[in-house]
């Protein structure tokens, strides 16, 4: 565990004990990056700020259920947002399908490069340095995994959209994750 | 099919941890991850690893409004200058309900007299038997819930007076308020039914839970698995005084 998380996870075991103060200090420093990931989802801020405000809502009643054995504070975090974000988006979809909202051109945010999924997807291989090792995966591995993550889409979708097979992009994203496990194990033997 | 057979359980916690597990599949899974550590540990080894691809994700300032709204429906501010320092359950326990404690201790009192089948004590003897007994009023001060269980006994009964409003997805906890000088925060005693009665098994003896318990309150939490929030989210839909009586 980095500083950050170390920091993070003393401050979650203040939570649970209905430290005010310390759940503040957890928001201050979390919720930016917590937001930036549900807008992904979502794509749109005020969706996703309804989620940072639910989730935030489960950390102040749940912290004591946080484990710093078996999980970093920040991917406890990132479970809670982005679970939450993949509900909303889905039950979402299932309510546009059937009404027409005026506002969503208002409320939409503009497409920032530095959200495209594909950077962040190999941006985030670089700081983990594992580039090279995924470099491997085909253009259709990585970007069938960016979507699913960042986007939240599932099979179906990641098909229509990459134009692709439904079974094939089953076998993609499967793929691709054993991949980044495998590249991750190795980058982690490799530093050790 | 066996779930928890471990590359079967693997696959299902990649595909969980990533969101493509979509649907009824996935909400049978988050059902199997309640129940089962092993499926747990698969999904956080998971996570673990996606959290990876997480870090680049440039930060968005949230507006003022979400730390607003999450300060107003967990801390509700003091109503009464003075007060600043307290916190709402404590309030609760204040001068200014001692009137209404006085009256719901008086209510609780006549009810066992004349209905002690209500609270599941079978008179067996002249004398009730020595227990805690918790009379609770909703806003309007109808009394809505009747709480007992004996002085060594490890279960409570409840029995719901009136049907209480607790929407899907929510259950109604049970919450125990130590005295103010105790400085004890709310503790869960358990879930309550809507209507009719239940059994709810305590933790410990009712005497050592109870002991220094001057009031009790049900508050609606949304409903996550069987373990009990860790305080209450919002305010007491219910709430009255915990009565011990030899």
């Amino acid at each position: 565990m980095d500083e950050g998380n170390r920091e993070l996870a003393r401050l979650l075991a203040r939570v649970a004990l209905r430290d005010q103060a310390a759940f503040r200090e957890v928001y201050r420093l979390t919720s930016g990056h917590l937001l930036g990931l549900a807008v992904g989802i979502l794509e749109r801020r005020d969706r996703a700020e309804d989620v940072l405000q639910e989730a935030f809502m489960n950390v102040w009643n749940h912290a004591s259920g946080y484990r710093a054995d078996v999980a970093t504070p920040m991917t406890w975090l990132i479970n809670i947002v982005r679970n939450k974000a993949i509900d909303k988006l889905r039950v979402g979809k299932a309510e546009r399908a059937a009404t027409v909202e005026l506002d969503d051109e208002a409320l939409a945010l503009p497409d920032a490069p530095e959200r495209q999924p594909q950077q962040l997807m190999d941006e985030s291989l670089k700081r983990a340095r594992i580039e090279a090792c995924m470099g491997e995966l085909s253009a259709g591995q990585r970007q069938a995994i960016a979507l699913a993550y960042y986007q939240g889409l599932v099979h179906t979708e990641i098909a229509e959209r990459l134009g692709a097979p439904l079974g094939t992009v089953k076998a993609w994203v499967r793929r691709g994750l054993d991949r980044l496990k495998g590249c991750l194990e190795q980058a982690g033997l490799s530093a050790a | 099919m066996n779930l928890l057979d471990p590359r079967r359980l693997d696959a299902l916690a990649r595909e969980y941890a990533i969101g493509t597990l979509a649907g009824g599949a996935r909400r049978r899974f988050e059902r199997l991850l309640r129940d089962s550590r092993a499926a747990e540990l698969a999904v956080l080894v998971w996570q673990e690893r996606l959290a990876t691809l997480a870090r680049p994700v440039p930060p968005l300032e949230p507006s003022e409004r979400v730390w607003a709204q999450l300060e107003q429906r967990l801390f509700p501010a003091p109503a009464a200058a003075g007060r600043g320092a307290e916190r709402w359950w404590q309030r609760l326990l204040s001068g200014r309900s001692l009137g209404g404690a006085l009256a719901g201790m008086l209510i609780a009192v006549v009810v066992l007299r004349e209905q002690p089948a209500w609270v599941g004590l079978e008179p067996a003897r002249e004398t009730l038997p020595a227990s805690y007994v918790g009379l609770l009023h909703d806003q309007t001060g109808r009394p809505t819930l009747l709480a007992s269980s004996r002085r060594h006994g490890r279960v409570l009964t409840v029995k719901m007076l009136q049907p209480l409003a607790v929407p899907a997805g929510s259950v109604a906890v049970l919450w125990a308020l130590p005295n103010a000088k105790d400085g004890g925060a709310p503790f869960a005693v358990g879930r309550v039914p809507a209507q009719g009665s239940a059994s709810v098994a305590l933790a410990d003896t009712s005497e050592k839970l109870f002991f220094n318990v001057a009031r009790l309150g049900v508050s609606i939490e949304p409903a996550t698995g069987a373990a009990l929030p860790a305080g209450p989210s919002g305010a007491f839909v219910l709430s009255g005084d915990c009565v011990k009586l030899w």
